[in-house]
């Protein structure tokens, strides 16, 4: 058939500019991660899987574990907390609240590293009392937490408040007229409408937590085996000339990164169907009868 | 149960949504709050309901204090102008949740959920939808089935917000014959929000028209059409044709005959209560007609006299007797007219125009 929308372009156009895109994504996305593996492999499997059996590969992989692990339940409470008070409520200081909640991709991770630094190294504003009560919060795991909760803080948030935005305060004003408590309300209505946005958001969290360099490297001290993660693991291996190790650690981050893409697309998919849900074509309003109360009740 | 709201004031920071306001709702009557957007009445709404707390003032059902007792205590259905069903649950988990989240003593068994839902969803006629989601509803459906979700709760005071505000014509129409039976039916003290006058007047047994956040008029609809208290009332109750007194020094055979229309006042005319002929009218005046709008059973002629609009409602048949072309000089006529002192906007303690 021959019928042409208004907006559509040529053919030549459209494959042209299908072509840079693709071209684009294979060059600094698929030939790098090929390369990656490329390296990894380069003297073998078996070098390979050397390389991983190291102890101290171990101990990085285990702690970038852990970091992702505790930072991702306080993205939750942080980020519904903080979604929920600038989509629902009308306070003085919510724009600034609303600024804020960028900050973090606004600074440089050095410099939210170096904050840390300020506030919790031994020269830092609570440093003296620290050291007297034998905490450490830098160049150990609670402040490699820190820096990862600082830089990873936004994107919750930022996933839910225009989420919440637009589905108002209606259900759940019709929940407590209806005579749910808070928490009923917050989890049989609130938390199952945000569910998919709220899960995509932790994704994006995760994948930064996991993968986040400067910040962390600011504060870990790199003390090998104990506070290197796996993204530090990687680079200090890579100065030592170590490319099988460096690479083959990388492969790693690679495929973590490949995990969270499917599980970001499945989510995707599942809040796509949930807008199509809402938005789907309503059948037509039956009309061959009004609704009667009287007619009909026996 | 009654309601009374006694004093209540309310501000959103400089706006006055509603200011000293008083009203008291009788057990088992209809009531339309009705005005403008801006006027309150919503804000009046969600006070009663407990979701806005008044800056002063108390509410009080069946004559107990219930101003800060919490919106999940008053024991209110409150219907949304966009029905704010739970998307997520199924129609039947709709009308059962405010069944489910009740403390576990009072939660009523399984079985008895079941069968009180469905009959309420017997009751809007929607029973064949149980199982489906908000979704796959059309607008009225929704609209009946968060209706059905208030009412499984026994409330004792049943609030709509703009309940058709979101449908379209006949929807709205059939909707609102069906609400009035329901009333009929259970008699539970009701208090809908609209800005349709036309549904006001229709539904309600009596209107409360608002302005600016206080009470212009409260009635029976016949009452408030018939003998508005304020030229807002007037003009917000149906078209009508406005005569300020500067107008007035050119009806001149007007002022001859009637003894009122002293300089400061303001004349009301309804569109169908003026007189339209082609032959002279006795203390008639003379129109051009400008446009003519065939609305269905009715004909809106627009006429212009001496640079001022002046809107007449004939019917159809009226109209094509006439045959009014476009720039024809008619006579026009008030039957009769409203006249409120232009300073007050308090009726004028006289008797309507004579003309």
């Amino acid at each position: 058939m021959n019928t042409r929308r208004a907006t559509a372009e040529p053919r030549w156009v459209r494959l042209l500019l299908t072509g840079v895109a693709l071209g684009f994504l294979f060059l600094f996305l698929v030939l790098p991660l090929i390369a990656v593996f490329w390296e990894a492999f380069a003297h073998g499997a078996q070098a390979y899987w050397e390389a991983l059996q190291d102890g101290e590969a171990h101990s990085a992989m285990l702690l970038t574990l852990t970091i992702a692990a505790v930072v991702l339940p306080f993205n939750i409470a942080f980020g519904v907390a903080a979604a929920w008070a600038i989509a629902k409520f009308e306070f003085r200081g919510k724009s600034l609240l609303t600024t804020l909640i960028d900050l973090p991709f606004a600074v440089s991770p050095v410099v939210a590293g170096l904050i840390f630094i300020i506030l919790f190294g031994a020269q830092g504003f609570f440093g003296q009392w620290l050291v007297a009560n034998d905490i450490k919060i830098i160049f150990a795991l609670p402040g490699m937490v820190l820096a990862t909760l600082f830089v990873t803080f936004p994107f919750v948030a930022r996933e839910l408040i225009p989420l919440m935005q637009a589905q108002g305060r209606d259900e759940e004003e019709a929940a407590v007229s209806l005579g749910a408590s808070g928490w009923q309300m917050f989890f049989r209505v609130t938390l199952p409408n945000i569910k998919w946005g709220l899960m995509y958001g932790l994704i994006l969290a995760n994948a930064r937590a996991m993968g986040e360099f400067g910040a962390v490297s600011v504060v870990s001290g790199h003390i090998r085996g104990e506070t290197n993660t796996l993204p530090l693991h990687v680079e200090i291996l890579y100065n030592e000339y170590n490319q099988i190790g460096a690479f083959a650690a990388a492969t790693v981050l690679a495929l973590l990164g490949l995990v969270t893409l499917v599980v970001k697309t499945i989510v995707e998919w599942r809040m796509r169907k949930e807008t199509e849900m809402l938005t789907a074509d309503l059948p037509p309003e039956k009309t061959e009868l009004p609704p009667s109360v009287a007619t009909e009740r026996p | 149960m009654s309601i009374e709201i006694r004093n209540i004031s309310k501000r959103f920071g400089n706006f006055v949504a509603l200011d000293n306001l008083s009203l008291d709702i009788p057990t088992g009557e209809l009531v339309a709050l009705l005005g403008p957007s801006g006027c309150g009445k919503t804000t009046l709404l969600r006070i009663i309901a407990g979701m806005e707390t008044p800056d002063a003032g108390n509410v009080l059902f069946g004559g107990e204090e219930a101003t800060h007792v919490h919106a999940r205590e008053r024991q209110v259905g409150f219907v949304f102008q966009h029905y704010a069903l739970f998307r997520h649950m199924s129609v039947f988990e709709n009308v059962a949740f405010g069944l489910r989240v009740r403390p576990r003593k009072e939660r009523p068994s399984e079985a008895e959920i079941r069968e009180r839902v469905m009959g309420l969803l017997k009751l809007v006629q929607l029973d064949w939808l149980a199982q489906r989601y908000p979704s796959q509803l059309s607008g009225g459906q929704r609209q009946r089935i968060a209706l059905a979700r208030a009412l499984a709760v026994e409330p004792k005071v049943l609030l709509l917000d703009e309940p058709f505000g979101a449908l379209d014509t006949k929807v709205r129409k059939e909707l609102r014959r069906w609400l009035r039976r329901l009333h009929d039916e259970m008699h539970i003290s009701s208090v809908f929000v609209t800005h349709d006058q036309e549904e006001a007047l229709e539904v309600a047994d009596r209107v409360v028209v608002m302005n600016r956040g206080h009470i212009e008029q409260i009635g029976s609809p016949d009452e408030v059409y018939s003998s508005p208290a304020s030229p807002f009332v007037y003009q917000f109750l149906g078209n009508v044709n406005v005569f300020h007194s500067r107008v007035h020094g050119s009806w001149a055979e007007v002022e001859r005959e009637g003894e009122n229309t002293e300089a400061g006042s303001i004349a009301f005319v309804r569109p169908h209560d003026i007189e339209l002929d082609l032959a002279p009218l006795p203390g008639g005046m003379t129109a051009v007609v400008r446009h003519v709008h065939r609305i269905g059973p009715l004909v809106r002629v627009e006429l212009e006299h001496e640079a001022e609009m002046i809107e007449v409602e004939l019917t159809r048949e009226r109209a094509t007797t006439l045959d009014l072309p476009l720039g024809k000089t008619v006579w026009i006529k008030p039957r009769q007219a409203k006249i409120f002192a232009a300073d007050t906007a308090k009726p004028a303690d006289k008797q309507p125009f004579l003309f």
